[in-house]
């Protein structure tokens, strides 16, 4: 279509904005409702234009380009009510310095006093220099003010974590309503009360905390003013540049922009156009990254453990000292343990030493307990060709999505915002988790089902689906097996034990059977012991439907340690095994890179700690070397779909800590190895595309596909016995809430009220005959061990159920998924 | 307020319908009745409190037993609308948008009810009281059972 925005002659294409045409054509039309991550909203009308041929003034945000327009943006007449507009929406604002006729030799001579009560101008303002609102005055040119300004006097508020909201500075333009709805689908902010009243705000003046906010900062980052500011920048000067990097803190991999100031970090933001994230993260990536970077807990230096003190020395000294322990012992009897959480490079390099250098068979490297491990596992059994790869783009696009063992919004945010817009266009979600979560409220529908049955609730789907007739899978190998495995299923026995009853199942079902489907398997199907089932009646399910099984991990690298294994002729050990062999004491020394459970069994004669935080196990070690976080090397990760994607250097190295790839090839060399020559991450390049050929051709690497087929189900299903002894089911909430030592709740303040590992979810009415407190204390038992939290009473957890953050740095390696425990009160 | 949400569909379009039916039959909607109407129509409370708050309509604290509207609209007004406030507020002994302590009374104020000519208009429990001179005695008329 062609059309004319100002007599320039411009060519669109596709269904456009007014507005969206014109940016695209360097045309600045002043606006500031619109964003472009949002839906048109035409709340401020400062977008208005002329379209010839049309009464009045058209909002060009709201209004599509049809082919021959003639528009015009910037006439005398528009100019005029643009700025009486403008003036309108400044009545609220204070304006003071917006319109002050010394603005520029005030800008020039004067700095921000930020540190003020109250914001009556621009000068006092946080959010001076980075201000929508102010660039919007700029272009509309507006020099006086006519009507008499109000300033609202409303109190600040400071009770959230992160960030502070001063409406008196707020234009409602409704961004952050919309971002929070549209994008995120939380609500937790929304317009109250109307005309000269009206403010932003939550259902009866809660806290954010309070109704349901994840802090996840996308209403902070679209504020066009000072209204919504965070904290952490609030005093702090305005960034003089910025640098991309990878957040670490979950699998998605999302871009970061950080700020920085002479050098310093001051705060990150997600990246406009970061490839996983378009300018969205979490509370993690949000508000996290400074204070995991900057942390009081890092190790500055190296240490030795002398006369039971750590003692700091000189990277000589200890590089000198951990060779020549080394060399005190036979190779198997070092455990080496690298950790899914560092990066391709620090992974390979690891690898090799713990190989060529400790020469030692006893290398872990991962927990293998994700539902990619299960799958990967039953690759290597059975045969099958599951593709391990996909691109979260195509979730969007599904008609249905079946999502099951995970709090997808919690455990990959992002994933969780495309499962959004699938909703939005019209997907059917169904939800099978025994908790109220994020998902639940976007449901078509939630199946509650009892922890642990889920294995069941997949065979009682494939036993409905074949009843049905049709769809998949009929000419594959194994269904006829399979078919006669469910044919003695019981489906009203099975439902007493799932809780699910057949009114559900056949809603499923039909659901399951619209086409397609997608079924996301997260972290939750981990099973209690042994193989896992969950993961292999899913499969045959998503045979069954002609869907696509999407396994997820834990940790962000999680995939290139996964490949490292699958293309491994050395096989590695599970992190179990060696911690096993530890316990056993067949483990003499331990090297470790990852963390490991605090486990008082775990004494070995040499601890080798080489971490970032001086926490966890590093506080045992007797030799502590001091590593780099993700900020301060370079490095590449392999996200939760497979995607490759590097990052660099955007701060100096803190203290003394360097590269872990770094630490591990000076040892090399002081053990007189010669391939181990590496100046920069960039020269191990060449080996790791050896390690991990996916890197080279991401996509084809996955999709070699061979033979489907189902997997033979033998084994009946037990459920989880409860007894008077363990009354409780306890089901494990899997959320990457650490970073190498780091336990981030437990650091940072503002996170722990979001989301305190130590939290013991439980039901309101089982607190109540336990005599339970909000925040009380308690200890959780179970047959393999204790845990000691503190109470959060919810009703997202059903009755006989309680829920717990699994981390198992506190805990033991293995994941008892569910777990009968009994809770008392105690400290 | 499980019987009423029965009354309807699982819909976010029926929210104003059930705000309307909860008001009538509590005088007023609680903070316990949004979140059951948010689990109901699986949307969040801070969504449900911002159409509480737009319309007049709805009320967020326990109403008394006879509800008395003052107009003031701008002819109301000038015949004296703001003095039939005055005295229904002191009579009360409550300010407009309140209620009597003893739930009998809630005394609103509303911008005009289109029946100008009979101003000055207090609308009570809806029953429409037209060139009201004095506030003492309608209260009276309705302070029975007090």
């Amino acid at each position: 279509m062609k059309l004319t925005i100002d007599g320039k002659k411009i060519e669109a294409e596709g269904k456009k904005s007014i507005l969206d045409v014109a940016r695209e054509n360097d045309i600045n039309i002043p606006a500031l409702c619109d964003h472009p991550i949002l839906g048109p909203f035409s709340g401020c009308r400062l977008c208005i234009v002329e379209i010839q041929g049309r009464r009045g003034f058209a909002p060009s945000c709201s209004t599509y380009a049809e082919d021959g327009m003639e528009v015009k943006s910037d006439t005398p007449q528009l100019r005029k009510t643009r700025k009486e507009i403008l003036g309108l929406i400044l009545t609220e604002h204070p304006d003071a310095c917006l319109i002050c006729t010394e603005k520029q030799s005030c800008d020039e001579f004067k700095s921000t006093i930020r540190k003020v009560g109250e914001v009556t101008g621009c000068v006092l303002c946080s959010n001076n220099g980075r201000c929508d609102l102010q660039d919007v005055v700029e272009a509309v040119q507006i020099d006086k003010v006519d009507f008499p300004s109000v300033y609202r006097d409303l109190e600040v508020k400071k009770n959230d974590p992160f960030f502070d909201r001063n409406y008196n500075l707020c234009i409602l333009c409704g961004r952050c309503v919309r971002v929070c709805h549209e994008l995120r689908g939380a609500s937790t902010v929304h317009f109250v009360d109307r005309g000269p009243e009206a403010v932003i705000g939550t259902a009866l003046d809660r806290t954010l905390h309070e109704s349901g906010c994840q802090f996840c900062g996308a209403c902070v980052d679209v504020c066009p003013t000072g209204a919504l500011t965070e904290r952490a920048v609030k005093y702090e000067p305005l960034p003089d540049g910025t640098a991309k990097i990878l957040c670490p803190l979950c699998g998605m991999g999302c871009e970061l922009d950080v700020m920085l100031s002479n050098g310093r970090m001051l705060s990150a933001k997600p990246a406009e156009k970061g490839t996983v994230n378009q300018g969205q993260a979490c509370v993690k990536g949000r508000f996290l990254i400074k204070d995991v970077v900057i942390s009081p807990r890092r190790i500055l230096q190296p240490m030795i453990r002398r006369r039971k003190e750590l003692e700091e020395v000189s990277w000589e000294e200890a590089l000198d000292f951990v060779a020549q322990k080394i060399k005190t012992y036979k190779g198997n009897e070092i455990g080496f343990i690298t950790s899914p959480q560092l990066s391709c490079e620090d992974n390979v390099v690891a690898e090799k030493f713990a190989q060529e250098v400790v020469k030692t068979r006893n290398v872990g490297m991962s927990t293998g307990f994700t539902p990619l491990d299960s799958l990967w596992h039953l690759e290597q059994k059975n045969g099958i060709s599951p593709s391990f790869h996909f691109n979260k783009e195509d979730i969007a696009r599904a008609k249905v999505i079946f999502l099951t063992g995970t709090d997808l919004a919690l455990s990959h945010p992002m994933l969780w915002l495309e499962v959004l817009k699938a909703v939005r266009n019209g997907a059917r979600l169904l939800v099978a988790s025994p908790f109220e979560i994020a998902g639940s409220r976007y449901a078509s529908s939630w199946l509650p089902i009892k922890p642990g049955s889920e294995d069941l609730l997949y065979r009682c789907l494939s036993k409905m689906i074949l009843k049905e007739g049709e769809v998949g899978g009929h000419d594959l190998e194994g269904y006829e097996s399979f078919r006669r495995s469910l044919e003695k299923l019981n489906l009203s026995e099975a439902a007493e034990v799932t809780g699910i009853d057949e009114k559900s199942l056949r809603r499923a079902t039909e659901m399951l059977m619209r086409g397609k489907p997608y079924f996301i398997a997260g972290m939750g199907l981990t099973p209690s012991s042994g193989e896992n089932k969950n993961i292999a009646s899913l499969w045959n399910l998503s045979l069954l439907c002609k869907g696509k099984l999407i396994p997820l991990g834990l940790e962000n690298n999680q995939r290139c340690i996964f490949e490292m294994q699958r293309n491994n002729s050395r096989k590695t050990k599970l992190l179990s095994q060696i911690l096993q062999a530890v316990r056993e004491g067949q483990i003499k020394a331990l090297y470790t890179i990852g963390p490991i459970p605090l486990d008082k069994k775990i004494k070995t004669e040499l601890l080798i700690v080489q971490d970032s935080y001086l926490s966890g196990i590093a506080e045992r070690a007797d030799v502590v070397l001091p590593a780099t976080t993700f900020a301060e090397t370079d490095g590449t990760f392999v996200n939760v779909e497979g995607r490759t994607q590097s990052y660099s250097r955007v701060i100096q190295p803190i203290g003394e800590s360097k590269p872990d790839w770094w630490i591990l090839s000076q040892l090399a060399k002081k053990r007189g190895k010669k391939n181990f020559a590496y100046k920069k991450s960039q020269d191990i390049l060449k080996e790791m595309k050896k390690r991990i050929p996916s890197l080279k051709k991401p996509s084809s690497a996955h999709t070699k596909r061979g033979k489907q087929k189902f997997v033979p189900l033998r084994a009946r299903y037990h459920g989880t016995k409860i007894g008077k002894k363990f009354p409780f089911i306890l089901s494990s909430d899997y959320s990457l809430d650490t970073y190498r030592n780091l336990v981030l709740s437990s650091e940072i303040k503002g996170f722990e009220m979001v989301r305190n590992a130590r939290w013991i979810m439980i039901n309101p009415e089982d607190a109540k005959t336990l005599k339970l407190e909000e925040g009380e204390g308690i200890i959780m038992e179970s047959s393999v061990g204790k845990k000691k939290g503190v109470a959060k009473i919810t009703e997202a957890v059903p009755q006989g159920t309680v829920r717990a953050s699994f981390l198992w740095i506190e805990g033991t390696e293995e994941a008892f998924n569910p777990l009968p425990v009994r809770i008392k009160r105690g400290k | 307020m499980e019987n009423i949400l029965k009354e309807f569909e699982r819909d976010q379009k029926e929210l104003i319908h059930i705000l309307h039916r909860v008001q009538e039959e509590f005088g007023y909607v609680s903070p316990p009745a949004i979140s059951a109407i948010a689990k109901h129509l699986k949307i969040s409370e801070n969504e449900i409190y911002s159409v509480l708050t737009f319309y007049k309509a709805f009320s967020l604290e326990p109403r008394g037993k006879h509800i008395v509207t003052v107009c003031m609209g701008t002819a109301c007004h000038v015949r004296g609308a703001p003095r039939l406030v005055d005295d229904a507020s002191r009579e009360m002994g409550v300010d407009v948008g309140q209620t009597t302590p003893d739930k009998h009374f809630t005394l609103e104020t509303v911008n005009c009810l289109g029946c100008c000519a009979i101003g000055p208009v207090v609308v009570v429990d809806g029953k429409y009281h037209s060139y009201v001179k004095r506030m003492d005695s309608i209260i009276k008329e309705y302070s029975e059972g007090r």
